[in-house]
Order: C-alpha cells, then structure tokens, then sequence
C-alpha cells in the first residue's frame, strides 16, 4: 500500500511519524508560539513586562521604518531568487548536457563551494572587491585608474554574495530535475523539426519546472534570512529585516518587538512559500502526476 | 523505376576504435517497407540512427531524397522517427504531442487543428483523448499517439525503433496489422528496425538481416526464408535443417553428396544454390515442413533414423530424428494430429525432395 494513499489516521503511520513530530513541536511550533505570545507583551526598563495587549503590534504598524525594512528584505531576497535562477539554469543545463565528461568534477567543484564556511567565503568576497584588492589591481593593470570600482559596501555587493552563497541551491534542485527528463524526449523534439532553442523552451524548460520551483523558494526563504553578506558585504548601511531583529533583541533589548517583527518575516515568507506551493501543484497536475 | 529514396554506400561507423558498422550498402525504394533485423548489438539501431541524424557516419555516404545527408541535423531531414520508448512529452496534451511538428513548421492553426483531426481518425484515436495527457492513456493507445505524431507531418520516411517491442503479445499482433494497413494508406518509405524476424516476415517488403555489424543478406521474406545466404540467416527464423555436404559443379547446377542422405539423382539446379559457396564445405538447407516422416508419397530423397523426442506444438507435431552420421539430430514437423502417430525410440523414414533443397556455403 502506497503511503500517498493511506488514512492519515493509519496508526503505522503515525508512529512512523512520530519522531519528526516531536522534533517539529519541541523546536518549531512551541518556539514559533512563544514567539507569538511574546508579540503581546511590551518592555518596560528592558524588562518583558506581561500586559496582553496590541501595543508592540501597534508599534509595528505605525513606523513604516520597519515596513521599509521588510519591503527591501523582500525585494533582495526576490531579486537573489531571480538571479540564481538564470545563473543556475545554464550551469545545470551544461552539467547535463554539454559536460557529461566532466560533471562530476564540476559538481564536487560546486559542492565544495557550497561547503565552505559562508563567512569565509563572504569575506574572501570583501578582499576581491576592497578599493587595494584584486579587482581594482586588475582594472588597474589595465588601465582603469586606481580604485576604479567602488562596490564593496553597497547593496550590489551584498547582492553579489547572497547570490554567490546561494546559488548552489538553484544549480543542484534544476539539474536533479533537468538529469530526469529522457533524452528521447529532446531527441523527438529535435526530430520534429525543432531547433535547440526552441527545444530548451518547449522541452527542458518545462520540464525542468519542478526543480526551478523548488530552487527558487529554498532561496527565497534563505534570502529572507540574509545577516550575513548585508552586514559584511552592504556594510550595515542598507540592513535587513534579519539584522533588524538582531538589533531589536541584542542592542535595544526589545524582545516583543523583535518576536512581531520576527513574525512579519515568517508572515511573508509563508505567504510567499504558499503562492510557490500553489503553482508547483498546478504544474505537476498539468503532467497528469507524471513526475 | 524511381531513385531510391534512402541511398547508402559503403557506410562505416566507429565508435572511438569499436566499429559498430562495416560497409553497408542498402537502399529503399520510395513507398518501400523495409526491416533491419538482427540479434541485439548488430548495428542495427545506429544504422537507424545514422538515417535519423543523431549520429554521424564515420566513412562512406548516405543520400535520402537524393540530398547527401552529410552535416545535416535530424531536424532539416525528411525522415521522422519512432521512438522504442515512444518519447511522447508528458508535459503536453495529446493534441499538442500530435500537433508539435506541425507548429514548429509554423502552419495556420487551423491547418494545425486539421491535420490532427486526420491522424485522429486514421489511428483510431477517440477525439476526447486530444485534452489528455500521455500518461493517462493505455500502452497501445499512447504508440497509435506516437505514431500520429511522426506521420504528422507527412515526412518521406518513417523511422521506426522497435516500437512494439514492449507491449504484449495480443496488443503487439494488432498494432503490427495498423503498421502494415497504415503504410499500405499511406504510401510513406518505413524502415522498422526490430530483433523479431517474423515480425519483419509479416511487415516488410524486404529485409536486411544484420550480425555483427555487417549486413548478411538484402532480400523479400521469402528469400530470407527459404534462400537463406548465410547459415545465421537460415537458422534466425524456426527451425531448420542444415546438412554438411560436398559439391562438385555440373552443367546446369551442382551434384552433391551429404551423410545419411541418399537420394535418387543427387543434383540441384543453380537457383537452389547460394551465391557465395565452399564447394567442399556446403549445407543442405530443408525447412523441417519439408519433411514427410514413414510416408507413402514418393519423394527423391530419404534419410532413416530413430525418434529421440517430439513436441506437440498443436498446429505441428515437431520430431527431433537422430540420424546416423549426422552431428545434430534432424527436425521434422508435420501437420497436427488428434493422436502422435509415432513414439520415441521408434525407427523412421524421412523423405523430402531434390526441389526443397538450398543450398548455402557453411
């Protein structure tokens, strides 16, 4: 009997889920409901004080300073998914198909980017784009002037290491899908008539969809997250909504607030996550369950 | 006659330092059916390959439509293919799988909408499967969907990769008589490639047997069959009998002696013996219908041996006959009878005749 199948009240089933249960509630859902509770509390003399009501949601609601904040945390993490989706897309596609001699060596290549700690790399990042660091010694070699680019410390740069630090996301979820698809299926295509382009858009395009899906909410939800490359890389002047919250907790000390503001960004992301589910389920109905 | 539409000179392909084909000169006529058959790994998919252009040729020529194929993609050529696993996109409906080739060529939609109407009714295929998707149909309705596709657009050939080959028996019988009815209505060149050589017995106009790489033989199913050129060729399709035997060349054909055959005058006539031929090191080819076992009607030649089994086969009786001074046992099939008139151990008379003789080199 298949799983999909089964009553959820299935008892061999329910014990088979049991353990991810538990770790779920231990450390998802009763933090996230602590962390809801804690939203109606506000803080007096950098002490919780218990008093139940909307005063730090009010608070939310009425400095579009946050709401700035989230609109940019947005917008970046929007942004990076964009980016790693075009970036990852030829990467995968070359993996599957214009490298098969090579792929593993590409993809152990990749995984060990992938593994390398993130702060590390982000700064490695930081002495490449310094004003004395490699790029600009290069363009100085030829002939651009000293410090000829000024990015580091701007949100491009911060841009540039989350798409570095996440890409690996996008490139592996694509191929996995792009590996699947029967090369019977591109050979048809170009069989009837189709040229490579258009068998790309027709064929390994679409059916790659489920894996392009996939990729871009894992970097949506870590690219909500950023605290990292907007600190080094941006250089704390543009932050997000992860350094926002830092800064609530840690440096005001405004626990219930940094538990709303912590929800606004779950809020999003959820809502986000909700609109990829939906379209993903289309697509894969659309193929008759095939995939 | 017309110029064939699939010309092939001496075609050779390596693959790195394998060679996967050797010198094949094959060509087929316009409106031809024509079978590559062959045990798995002779050649004969990358023959079928090389004609589709998913792979190159390593040396010689190949001309479809009297165009030299050379360095042209599978997508400027006038064949189209069959895929064994059939390759429909499952991302598509049924309608646009059929309509695919036909929108690459950019024709008016309602041109499009047509022609699918056609293959529609020429397949079988009930209308309301056009809004499906591939994976909801059954095995047999998704190859009649596959093979819409292909003849869609009216392609001067029709490539076809062992396409029946996965399906059941019952299912595979029905869809091998669309094949032939389809290419009877349609007039379209077919080169089916399959390892079943009495499905290319059925289909084809002619067949190239294929082993190895190299082509055994060109010729009609009855040549295949009952002129075989090559003992491989004689022994691909039922069962056969093949005797060592010696020749020694007359007038107007050749006399022969083989063990345990004792004949009135043992001579054949030139159009019972191959073309390639060992005169010390010949077979006698009888088909084992040929063969009548303990009766009465006078046949030239007889062979005496003992029964060491038999199988009711229903239609047949086959008989397994060891005859004295042959290495192999001789096979014999006779028409089925309610009761085997013969038993195992039994002494029998085999007789057949000088004119179901061929003769082929060993």
């Amino acid at each position: 009997m298949r799983i999909k199948n089964m009553s959820w009240r299935h008892p061999a089933l329910q014990i088979a889920t049991l353990p991810l249960l538990t770790v779920l509630v231990l450390f998802f859902l009763i933090p996230f409901g602590m962390t809801v509770l804690l939203s109606f509390q506000v803080t007096k003399l950098y002490q919780v004080a218990w008093s139940w009501d909307l005063t730090t949601w009010k608070d939310v609601f009425s400095h579009s300073y946050y709401w700035v904040i989230m609109a940019r945390t947005l917008k970046m993490a929007l942004i990076c998914v964009v980016l790693c989706v075009f970036l990852g897309l030829p990467v995968a596609y070359a993996l599957v198909n214009r490298l098969p001699s090579m792929e593993n060596h590409v993809k152990i290549l990749i995984v060990f980017a992938f593994l390398a700690d993130a702060i590390l790399k982000t700064f490695g990042w930081v002495l490449f784009f310094d004003r004395s660091g490699v790029l600009n010694g290069f363009l100085e070699v030829l002939g651009f002037g000293p410090a000829a680019s000024d990015i580091l410390f701007t949100p491009t740069a911060a841009m540039i290491a989350m798409v570095y630090n996440l890409l690996p996301y996008t490139i592996f979820t694509i191929y996995l899908s792009m590996m699947r698809i029967d090369r019977d299926l591109i050979a048809a295509s170009y069989d009837s008539g189709a040229s490579k382009l258009r068998t790309f858009w027709e064929i390994t395009l679409p059916l790659s969809k489920p894996g392009l899906l996939a990729g871009a909410v894992l970097v949506f939800v870590l690219g909500l997250g950023v605290f990292l490359e907007p600190k080094i890389m941006g250089g704390g002047t543009s932050p997000l909504a992860a350094e926002l919250i830092r800064q609530t907790f840690e440096t005001r000390v405004n626990w219930p607030l940094g538990a709303a503001l912590t929800i606004v960004v779950i809020g999003i992301g959820a809502l986000t996550l909700m609109f990829f589910g939906y379209l993903l389920i289309k697509t894969t109905k659309s193929q008759g369950g095939n995939t | 006659m017309t110029a064939p539409i699939i010309d092939m000179k001496s075609l050779n392909k390596f693959y790195q330092a394998y060679q996967a084909l050797y010198d094949i000169t094959l060509s087929v006529e316009v409106g031809e059916f024509v079978a590559l058959v062959g045990p798995s790994g002779c050649g004969k998919t990358s023959l079928l390959k090389i004609l589709a252009g998913f792979e190159e040729l390593t040396s010689g020529t190949l001309e479809i439509e009297g165009k030299d194929m050379r360095d042209v993609p599978p997508s400027e050529r006038p064949t189209r293919m069959v895929f064994q696993k059939l390759a429909l996109f499952p991302h598509k409906t049924i309608f646009d799988n059929i309509a695919f080739p036909l929108k690459i060529a950019r024709l008016p939609k309602a041109e499009i909408a047509e022609k699918v109407r056609q293959m529609l009714d020429l397949m079988h295929l009930k209308e309301e499967y056009l809004t499906r998707y591939p994976s909801q149909l059954s095995g047999g309705e998704q190859q009649r969907v596959a093979l819409a596709r292909s003849m869609v657009s009216s392609p001067s050939v029709l490539l076809l990769d062992e396409p029946l080959s996965a399906l059941d028996v019952k299912l595979k019988k029905s869809l091998q008589a669309e094949l032939k009815r389809l290419h009877r209505t349609l007039g379209t060149s077919f080169v089916h490639v399959t390892h079943d050589l009495e499905e290319a017995m059925m289909l084809a106009d002619r067949i190239c047997v294929m082993k190895d790489g190299h082509v055994l033989q060109i010729g009609t199913p009855n040549d295949i069959y009952y002129r075989p050129a090559h003992p491989f060729v004689a022994g691909f399709i039922g069962d056969t009998n093949l005797l060592p035997a010696t020749l020694t060349y007359s007038q107007n054909g050749a006399n022969f002696t083989a063990q345990g055959v004792s004949c009135a005058a043992a001579a054949v006539q030139t159009t019972q013996l191959a073309t390639d031929l060992d005169a010390d090191h010949a077979l006698l080819m009888i088909r084992p219908e040929m063969i009548t076992i303990n009766a009465d009607a006078p046949k030239n030649c007889q062979m005496t041996g003992e029964v060491e089994e038999f199988f009711v086969k229903g239609a047949t009786i086959q008989y397994r006959v060891r005859v004295q001074g042959l290495e192999n046992e001789v096979t014999v099939e006779t028409p089925g009878t309610a009761e085997v008139p013969i038993s195992v151990g039994q002494t029998v008379r085999l007789n057949f005749d000088l004119s179901d003789i061929f003769v082929l080199g060993a």
